[in-house]
């Protein structure tokens, strides 16, 4: 069925209109102006992402899928416009600054002195980080290769026909599980090993010193090395299986290994970095609390469980966000020495990997870019989520 | 003090480094003729060499080779460079790259380019002295499209000790012959890990296809009519998976997980470490295997490329890359690019590359050359590849696909053998997912390319 683009406007509109003169009512404002800002947010939000599209979304030949899409694009662009316009009215009208001030220091009273102050900055964003991210908005919605003769604009067909493609329903899977254990994993021995580190015997300074080299070294240098070691048929690991058990694994070419493959050299390379906030983390656990607690008959793993782990919080919230990130984006290249071609039965291919396969090594650029965006959003969502839930209990913590 | 002397010392090191920088920016008045090729190791250094003796032949030419880490690489850096307007006056392409360097409109025919000359800078142009498969396969439309350079079949390797040593003498030349070297093989003691391996490169599936006359893409390979749709999914595609399956499940077959370019590397380590006793592998690397026995103590024989025994043997088909030429370069660039080319495949260079590696001596004066000096008897396994192709009956299944988007629709075919090896899966629907998932790819390529 086809939906007017008209009515869609005025929906947009109506909703808008409804959900600001609600705020201003809270707020006791006028009601009448709160209808027409949130009409006219409404209308400009759902245009932002219809007008380059066209409203090709809601056309008489697209999916159920491709409606709904749109139905969320639409909801996406009004809520982008909408909630700053109507959390700075709330402010004003209850009576508050825009901006927390922190007393009188430090304030521009100009307008000019702060906007030569940004520019370079606002510059370098706007050229290597929003011009890029609009291109690959723009990409996503196009058939499209390097040195083709065109490009083709097929509406929000590569992201909406991914709803009933198994094969990128396994690779989000797989990429969250293959995170999920780099990230526990990692820190978990991570924190092992930094308590061993911390505790005073001779040389500790040098062997931490050597606790941390892994992290200088470069992926793609440790996906050799551990491609080395892992080798099925030549690699030392199994030749000593070998000799021990009698029994060898395929490391990089069974399906049900490759991926712990993975996961062992990427916990392997990011450790030194979580040993090295660790220790740090350590040194700032008062004594007198640890000392407090064994005189009152705790012992060691309760004075580590109840104090140790909870004073350390923060840090471990700090290094999740970290780890995560890391775990999404730049293992890259320890997955590609290790496993070319994103492993057998593409059990290493995660979904960083399969964007930059299919844009590098398919040319499939519009492909390519809606799957990007699509980790781009996950890992946002991914990290509010960990900054509302980690934020809390840091500040219980400390 | 001491801070003065370091000053001085700083001083001193960034006049010795401005005294090298300047004479160079004074003398460099040299066309400049950058050339990216898709090697990075030993073949590299030839090249490299070689444009050095060129550049001193020619002073006013600077030809600067720049070195790849594999065709698909180069093949995607190309692209890249197109759209920025920085392409380099030749560029190296895989076989597989055709139908994309002839859609993207960049590159001039070397057969417009020469306009008739009989040589240039010197060098004799003598395009008839290429050998017939390698002048059919690149020459389009009637035309002499790309510059020929390193030009390979697919052969098989033998680890002539393992296999003397479980009672075989000769190369196994049929698929049954293989599973029975396999038994034999396997079963003695002291056995090696597995019998045989292959890199999991789209290449070698097609080898086996044509070799049962089979086609890979419609209207006649694409060499009738650009190529709408692949047929790959055959009763003869499925052979080929579903003899490898057999032979990986009796654990004859050793897969390193590995696909595309970056699977040749697992092969070869497989063989030099003596793993495996035979390999399917490119005739590219005849010289680099031969030695690799010659190094470890064992003797290393080529041979025919095993073949189907239910359908028999019909022909095999080249692989490597030619050189292709850049549309729009100033003249005396152009003239410059063309006498490289010409220098690089001229009969002693021609000559000489075959033996560092393997690949096809491309001109009947460098096979002439080589034969009068006895190399083909002292170095048996370096006229295999060049028999095999000699011996090929020439059909549109045997001259090799151009289709377009070929680098993507390699990758399918080697998810599928990927699949086959690792599930229980039925090749037959596999292979039909495949051609399913590569006719989209080719349907996308073709609406953004076709004029």
């Amino acid at each position: 069925m086809t939906i007017s683009p008209v009515l869609i406007i005025i929906l947009a509109a109506l909703v808008g209109a409804a959900l600001s003169s609600w705020v201003f009512q809270r707020h006791n404002g006028n009601m009448l102006f709160g209808m027409g800002v949130g009409a006219l947010g409404g209308t400009i939000g759902s245009l932002i992402f219809m007008i380059p599209l066209n409203f090709c979304t809601f056309e008489v030949e697209r999916t159920t899928a491709d409606h709904v899409f749109g139905t969320f694009l639409i909801v996406s662009g009004m809520l982008i416009v909408l909630s700053p316009v109507n959390w700075i009215f709330s402010r004003r009208l209850s009576g508050q600054n825009l901006i927390a001030s922190q007393g009188s220091q430090g304030t521009f009273k100009g307008f000019a002195t702060p906007v030569i102050l940004l520019t370079p900055t606002i510059g370098i964003l706007l050229v290597f980080l929003y011009y890029p991210s609009l291109e690959t908005l723009r990409l996503s919605t196009l058939l499209a290769r390097l040195g083709a003769r065109r490009e083709v604009f097929v509406c929000v067909d590569n992201f909406t026909r991914l709803v009933d493609d198994q094969a990128y329903f396994d690779i989000v899977i797989r990429t969250l599980w293959i995170s999920a254990a780099i990230v526990i994993i990692g820190l978990v021995l991570s924190l092992l090993i930094a308590t061993m580190a911390y505790l005073p015997i001779k040389g500790a300074s040098i062997y931490r010193t050597l606790l941390i080299w892994p992290y200088a070294i470069s992926p793609a240098v440790a996906g050799i090395i551990f491609l080395l070691m892992f080798n099925p048929t030549g690699g030392i690991i199994n030749h000593l299986t070998r000799q021990i058990t009698g029994t060898a694994l395929g490391w990089t070419n069974d399906p049900n290994v490759a991926p712990w493959t993975v996961i062992i050299a990427s916990v392997w390379k990011s450790m030194g970095y979580n040993i090295l906030f660790y220790i740090a983390g350590l040194q700032n656990v008062p004594k007198d609390l640890l000392e407090a607690a064994a005189i009152d008959g705790a012992n060691v793993f309760q004075r580590f469980y109840n104090i140790v782990i909870p004073q350390l919080a923060p840090i471990t919230f700090f290094l999740i966000v970290t780890n995560s990130t890391y775990a999404f984006f730049e293992t890259y290249a320890t997955i590609d020495y290790l496993t070319p071609g994103g492993g057998p039965l593409q059990s290493t291919t995660t979904m960083m990997y399969n964007v930059v396969q299919l844009g590098v090594g398919n040319n499939d650029l519009g492909k390519a870019a809606a799957r990007s965006i699509i980790l781009f959003l996950m890992v946002i969502g991914f990290t509010i989520v960990q900054f509302r839930s980690g934020g809390q209990r840091s500040s219980t913590a400390t | 003090m001491k801070q003065r002397n370091r000053l001085i010392l700083v001083v001193a090191a960034m006049l010795l480094a401005l005294s090298t920088v300047i004479p160079a920016l004074a003398q460099d008045d040299a066309v400049e003729i950058p050339v990216w090729i898709a090697f990075s190791d030993y073949r590299l250094d030839w090249t490299v060499e070689l444009a050095a003796e060129f550049n001193e032949m020619f002073p006013q030419y600077n030809v600067n080779i720049v070195g790849g880490y594999s065709y698909e690489t180069v093949f995607a850096e190309t692209q890249l460079a197109a759209e920025q307007g920085e392409l380099p006056a030749v560029v190296q392409f895989f076989e597989a790259g055709t139908q994309d360097a002839r859609d993207s409109g960049l590159f001039k025919s070397i057969a417009s380019a020469l306009a008739g000359r009989e040589d240039v800078e010197g060098f004799p142009v003598a395009l008839d002295d290429f050998i017939g498969p390698v002048a059919a396969y690149y020459t389009l439309d009637g035309e002499f499209t790309s510059m020929p350079w390193n030009t390979s079949s697919a052969i098989w390797f033998n680890n002539m000790s393992i296999l003397n040593e479980a009672g075989i003498d000769t190369a196994p030349a049929t698929w049954d012959e293989v599973a029975a070297a396999c038994e034999a093989i396997m079963a003695m003691d002291g056995a090696p890990e597995y019998c045989f391996t292959f890199p999991n490169h789209g290449w070698f599936f097609e080898q086996w296809l044509a070799q049962q006359d089979a086609l890979f893409a419609n209207n006649g390979n694409g060499r009738e009519e650009r190529a709408t749709e692949v047929v790959f999914n055959s009763e003869a595609g499925v052979a080929v998976l579903e003899w490898l399956d057999e032979m990986a499940a009796a654990g004859y077959l050793y897969y390193s997980g590995a696909q595309g370019g970056d699977s040749w590397a697992t092969v070869d380590q497989a063989f030099q470490t003596q793993q495996v006793a035979m390999a399917a592998y490119s005739s590219s690397d005849t010289t680099f295997y031969t030695n690799m026995g010659v190094d470890n103590g064992f003797e290393v024989t080529a041979s025919f490329l095993p073949y189907n025994d239910d359908t028999g043997w019909t022909g095999n088909l080249i692989g490597g890359a030619t050189m292709w030429l850049t549309d729009g370069l100033a003249e005396d660039v152009e003239t410059g690019a063309l006498a490289f080319l010409l220098f690089l495949t001229d009969t002693a260079n021609a000559a000489s590359w075959h033996q560092v590696t393997g690949y096809m001596p491309i001109r009947t004066s460098a096979v002439d050359l080589l034969a009068s000096e006895g190399w083909f008897e002292t170095n048996p396994n370096q006229t295999v590849a060049a028999d095999q192709l000699a011996q090929s009956t020439v059909t549109p299944a045997t001259s090799g696909a151009i289709i377009g988007a070929f680098p993507s629709i390699r990758n399918v075919v080697t998810a599928a053998i990927d699949r086959v090896l690792l599930t229980d899966e039925d090749a037959q629907s596999i292979l039909d997912a495949a051609a399913a998932e590569a006719n989209i790819i080719l349907e996308e390529y073709n609406l953004l390319n076709v004029e």
